[in-house]
């Protein structure tokens, strides 16, 4: 019997969720917990793992493809049975809520002739090894069919088109799907349903860098864990929204919610998107301990191991542009939040102390906030909290 | 709109018919009998005469197949083989000249060259005739290259035509050349009791194949008897003496012959075609053409042996369907990339594609499979168990770039090597493909599984 793959529910909103690569083909063996295919949703990425040693006997879902959670994407079996399709809808998993019962999926016929493309197979090969898109080739072959040279032909094309200048090159079209259109719609959700606007302050840290130096090789050895500004300035930061609830706060219902504790979202940027993986209970957290969390978090997240619980339900969110060299920057609220800290590149220059001209190290801060649930004076005194926990550092290691 | 053609051979005769049946009033002129060289003097009476010394291979080994034949039953009687031979080409030569009457191309018996770009002057049994074009192809074909120092002259020094009709099987035959002709004539007169000796340059046989291939071809065409002497070379020749002096290395040997058939390749046939009057460029390596076969003057094409490259029978009809095609207002272009090389000789010799030395120069590690014909159940059967099929793989995507084969049909199974390899198929899908039992294809179907890993029976 055919073992079904269903597309798994990452975190309870979960509306849909999309085959991003498969890893394996209709045909290819598997053993129990090999990696079959990546899913994407929301902003979580994952691989799915054959539940089964067999055979890859049938895949439901094409790459690219989206549909609810509890929707068979593949069947695992003997390598000559044949998939029993269950009638009607995919069943829900136990834990699925009733009102996201998946939409029940249309049964589509084998591919019409029409749609059946004639292409060799040393063709397909290789322009699925380069990404070609199949369907922009135009086959010279017998009867139209795409042979080698045609793709040989367009991949040469595209190095050319590639190689021209920018003003020459033809326009490309990426299909805006997973991560990226999670990003997209939260965004434009941020700033269409918000009143944010950014405040920026420069905090003089040339105590915390002297003292950041100072602590952090001992950090590594005895804790294993680096010991960097971002951890300071995450820890300053827990302390000042503990301090300053109201920057602490869900804007949600025409209410403001505002939390004891403090989960940080920190903002970590990966190849084809960003998350914002949030260390739990943060003011919980000795300043050693945050940076352990911190690390940890950001490398899973990095190795797309973070599951959908570790990225979600954050407070209050942290980005970091510095080291791009960005000083101040508006960075864009994470719904419902009403906080989000941008820290900049620091840099050193002469500042005047008293009469007499210092090296001092600068940290641009920049706060974006939103209006609705907080003013200016008090999302000023956060800040000014902020700056005076990096300017006087000392407090931040208890 | 008329469209001469220079030339009745397998080029010539090809495009006459796809121009006759795209419409055109084709002008067909030919010297000789139509079918050309492959026809008359080639491809057709070779392996007619080859076919005689088959059977007679198979008659000699009958007693091992239970069939007792009373001793001194066997005689060779080489004017029957002669006539049956003829009679082989007589029905095909008439095949064509039912296919131009057919097609209603008008064919004229003479010797064609230009006058100009489109006026042609044919020389004929009954006097000369000023003809015009407004197309013209030449499909004038080859003929075999001299040797300075020892002409042809028909009664020694032989080409390959003058070795199909001699008189009698020769005791004693030096043949100087070990390619593809060389190596077809050594075997036909060897397995027919003559004393063959090959003279080569090259350091083996059949420089153009594989070396494994020719070094399995070489052990057996000298279990049938030949003498093969490679990294030598005919220094000169002693007609009175009937005597051929060649040097390997610095030491000189003397061979008496009955004849010298001299088989070092062939050239364009471009003499007398009076080319520089049309403006056609042309080198003695044949008339450059473009993909659509057209010379530098656009509406005159030249395509077969007179262009140089390729020289095979099956090479030249798809290049003269090309010319009548693109001459006829088609937009098509040749395509070359999958020629099969036929040897007939015993056993035979196949390949399309790559020979595993180039795959390798292009591809580095290719994938190599390799099947041998003593583990094929056919062929045990009809007891030519030797040879061996090789194939070659890119390494990355599996495309099938070359097929080699030695041994016995062959000539027969690199059609499904050519099917293969312009259907762009890859290695992994004979995973998927089923071989008829007990076939020799099998030995295709193994070869390309073992290129995978996935040989059953190796």
């Amino acid at each position: 019997m055919a073992v079904k793959v269903v597309m798994p529910k990452l975190g309870m909103a979960m509306k849909q969720g999309e085959v991003s690569i498969w890893n394996k083909k209709v045909g290819d063996p598997v053993e129990k917990g090999e990696s079959i295919a990546s899913i994407q949703s929301e902003k979580i990425e994952m691989e799915i793992e054959a539940p089964e040693k067999g055979t890859l006997i049938d895949i439901k879902v094409k790459e690219g493809e989206e549909v609810p959670p509890g929707t068979a994407i593949c069947y695992i079996g003997d390598a000559n049975e044949s998939v029993q399709e269950e009638a009607g809808a995919p069943v829900a998993e136990d834990n699925m809520p009733q009102a996201v019962q998946p939409v029940k999926q249309e049964n589509k016929p084998a591919a019409s002739k029409k749609d059946r493309m004639k292409i060799s197979p040393v063709a397909r090969k290789i322009a699925e090894k380069a990404g070609l898109d199949l369907k922009q080739l135009k086959g010279t072959g017998p009867g139209g069919r795409i042979v080698k040279d045609d793709v040989t032909k367009a991949l040469a094309e595209q190095k050319k088109d590639q190689a021209k200048p920018v003003s020459e090159q033809k326009a490309q079209e990426i299909p805006v799907t997973g991560m990226r259109k999670v990003i997209a719609a939260r965004m434009q959700e941020s700033l269409a349903n918000s009143a944010q606007l950014t405040i920026t302050m420069k905090a003089d840290i040339t105590k915390l860098a002297t003292l950041q130096k100072q602590l952090s090789p001992t950090a590594e050895e005895r804790y294993g864990t680096k010991l960097t500004i971002t951890h300071f300035v995450s820890r300053a930061a827990v302390l000042a929204l503990q301090a300053h609830p109201v920057l602490n706060s869900f804007y949600q219902n025409e209410r403001i919610i505002t939390h004891p504790h403090v989960h940080l979202g920190m903002a970590v940027a990966l190849e084809n998107g960003l998350v914002v993986p949030v260390i739990r209970h943060a003011e919980k957290l000795s300043l050693i301990e945050l940076a352990q969390s911190i690390s940890e978090n950001a490398k899973k997240a990095r190795e797309g191991r973070a599951g959908s619980e570790e990225l979600q339900g954050s407070t209050f969110s942290i980005t970091n542009l510095g080291a791009f060299g960005v000083e101040h920057f508006t960075p864009i609220l994470n719904p419902p939040e009403t906080g989000i800290l941008g820290i900049g590149a620091s840099y050193d220059t002469p500042v005047y102390q008293g009469e007499e001209i210092v090296r001092s190290t600068i940290l641009p801060l920049s706060l974006t906030f939103d209006h609705r649930a907080c003013d200016g004076a008090p999302a000023a005194a956060f800040l000014k909290a902020m700056k005076t926990y990096l300017e006087e550092p000392a407090a931040l290691i208890l | 709109m008329t469209l001469a053609i220079i030339g009745g051979g397998p080029a010539g005769y090809a495009a006459a018919v796809s121009a006759a049946q795209q419409g055109r009033n084709v002008l067909l002129i030919d010297k000789g009998k139509l079918g050309g060289t492959c026809l008359n003097e080639g491809c057709i009476p070779t392996k007619s005469l080859l076919e005689s010394a088959n059977v007679l291979d198979k008659i000699k080994h009958a007693d091992s197949f239970g069939i007792e034949l009373p001793a001194g039953a066997i005689s060779v009687d080489w004017s029957k083989m002669q006539s049956r031979k003829q009679q082989v080409v007589s029905q095909l030569v008439q095949g064509v000249q039912y296919l131009m009457k057919k097609n209603q191309i008008q064919v004229v018996k003479g010797t064609a060259s230009f006058l100009s770009e489109r006026k042609l002057l044919i020389e004929g049994e009954n006097g000369k005739e000023i003809r015009e074009a407004d197309q013209v192809l030449i499909a004038s074909g080859s003929e075999p290259i001299e040797l300075p120092f020892a002409p042809f002259d028909g009664e020694w020094i032989l080409d390959s035509k003058d070795a199909l009709s001699l008189s009698e099987i020769p005791s004693s035959l030096v043949i100087v050349g070990g390619g593809v002709i060389g190596c077809e004539y050594a075997g036909l007169f060897a397995r027919l009791g003559s004393q063959v000796t090959i003279i080569e340059t090259a350091d083996r046989l059949i420089p153009a194949e594989d070396e494994d291939i020719a070094r399995l071809f070489q052990e057996k065409l000298e279990e049938d008897g030949v003498e093969v002497h490679t990294s030598s070379r005919l220094g000169r020749v002693d007609q009175t003496a009937k005597t051929a002096i060649w040097k390997s290395g610095q030491r000189e040997f003397k061979t008496k012959a009955d004849y010298v058939l001299v088989a070092i390749g062939r050239k364009p046939r471009l003499d007398g075609l009076q080319l520089e009057q049309a403006g056609v460029d042309f080198s003695p390596k044949g008339i450059p053409v473009n993909g659509h076969m057209q010379t530098n003057v656009p509406h005159i094409y030249a395509c077969g042996d007179a262009i140089g490259g390729i020289q095979l029978a099956h090479a030249a009809f798809h290049e003269g369907i090309i010319a009548a095609s693109h001459a006829s207002g088609r937009d098509v272009k040749i395509n070359e990339k999958h020629v099969p090389r036929c040897i007939y000789t015993s056993p035979e010799i196949a390949c399309i594609g790559m020979t595993e030395r180039q795959a390798r120069s292009i591809y580095g590690d290719v994938k190599i499979g390799e099947f041998s014909f003593s583990a094929n159940g056919k062929a045990l059967i009809k007891q030519q168990a030797e040879g061996k099929v090789k194939i070659m793989a890119e390494p990355e995507f599996g495309e099938i770039v070359g097929v080699s084969m030695i041994g016995p049909d062959v000539t027969e199974l690199i059609g499904q090597a050519a099917a293969i390899m312009n259907g762009e198929m890859t290695a992994d899908m004979a995973e998927h493909f089923i071989a008829a039992h007990p076939t020799l294809s099998e030995t295709l179907h193994e070869a390309l599984l073992s290129t995978i890993g996935l040989a059953v029976h190796a």
